[in-house]
């Protein structure tokens, strides 16, 4: 069959098969990319207060607020397939035997590769808290930098890039200044 | 204008209706048993969803095409990128998980997500509940295709472009003969 149809039919199945292919080749081309940069993450201090917050969910908690040093080179993890990378400190701390909990207390979105090189001294973005509403009971924490890499096409990879050496503990909460 | 195709149409009669039906009903069903199929595989109730809002903008645009998977026996952490539906919510939601707290006594994973383009986390949109919960969730994002699925967004925005592509599809697949 030669009608008009078939022809359009012909090349559209054509076009889709082929970027599909080119798709899959992309996709699979980014693992051959396998950076694993490492960097620093230091603290500065740690500050545990009650919340005076006017939100109802978030009052009669206690907040705790972190300052930290991230320094770490991620230019690595750029290649023709990373479209972003996400990166964030988080804490990991247990509470004994209530509760293990993993907060996100900052984050930043990485679009090129020269902003790649992170050297940041900052405190949290994002509340941090404990389940129970109270650092009392908290073990130490340790404070991690991850990162997400995001394709252009393809899967979502995760990584570690920092660890603080060792755990750091909660100080006793603080009546508010 | 048609009356070609109509003289055609008569011309194979009414078996050759029968049987383009009955392909037409294949392609169907192998659809949505391929669908099934991949929700089995990935435990997740719709492996693929088409990102309908821009809140993880920049990197996923409306129209971005996902591909999920929710095993049992993993639990969520923070970066994970998850859809999740709140009963009495019309759409899922993918946003990226903020905070995990498993609690230990009643053996729960309880979550905070929050959009990477919003400016505060997602507790507003949770309709009265104060944690995510394993149930509530879809899958997590394990892959990415840009924008292929913007097609079912201009389908959802412009109805009658979908009874246009349902119309023609359907009479092409009448008239033409193999």
């Amino acid at each position: 069959m030669h009608s008009i149809f078939s022809r359009i039919n012909n090349v559209s199945a054509l076009l889709s098969s082929c970027m599909m292919a080119l798709f899959a080749a992309i996709a699979l081309s980014s693992f051959v990319f396998t950076a694993d940069p490492k960097g620093d993450l230091g603290l500065l201090s740690v500050k545990v207060y009650p919340a005076s917050g006017a939100k109802k969910a978030h009052s009669k908690q206690e907040l705790a607020f972190v300052n930290f040093n991230v320094t770490a080179d991620l230019r690595p993890l750029f290649h023709w397939n990373t479209k972003q990378l996400f990166v964030w400190v988080e804490a990991e701390f247990n509470n004994t035997k209530k509760s293990e909990n993993a907060v996100a207390i900052w984050d930043r979105i990485i679009r090129r590769k020269d902003d790649a090189n992170l050297k940041v001294s900052g405190k949290n973005k994002y509340m941090l808290r404990e389940l129970t509403k109270s650092f009392k009971n908290a073990e130490p924490a340790h404070y991690t930098l991850k990162y997400n890499v995001m394709p252009y096409v393809g899967v979502l990879t995760y990584g570690e890039a920092a660890r603080t050496n060792a755990p750091v503990e909660f100080p006793l909460v603080q009546k508010r200044v | 204008m048609f009356s070609e195709e109509i003289k055609n149409f008569k011309r194979l009669g009414f078996r050759h209706v029968l049987l383009q039906l009955l392909n037409f009903a294949t392609v169907i069903a192998s659809g949505l048993m391929i669908w099934k199929g991949l929700g089995l595989v990935t435990n997740s109730e719709s492996p693929i969803v088409v990102v309908l809002s821009g809140s993880m903008e920049p990197a996923f645009y409306r129209g971005d095409l996902l591909f999920l998977t929710n095993p049992v026996n993993e639990r969520y952490q923070t970066g994970d990128i998850t859809v999740y539906k709140i009963p009495g919510a019309d759409i899922p939601i993918v946003h990226r998980v903020l905070e995990t707290h498993d609690d230990k006594k009643k053996d729960k994973q309880l979550l905070l997500t929050k959009g990477d383009n919003n400016y505060v986390d997602d507790l507003e949109l949770y309709q009265g509940l104060q944690w995510l919960e394993r149930k509530h969730i879809v899958g997590k994002v394990r892959g990415f295709l840009p924008y292929i699925g913007y097609v079912t967004i201009a389908m959802n925005d412009f109805p009658q472009l979908k009874y246009a592509l349902l119309g023609g599809l359907g009479l092409l697949a009448l008239i033409q003969r193999e």
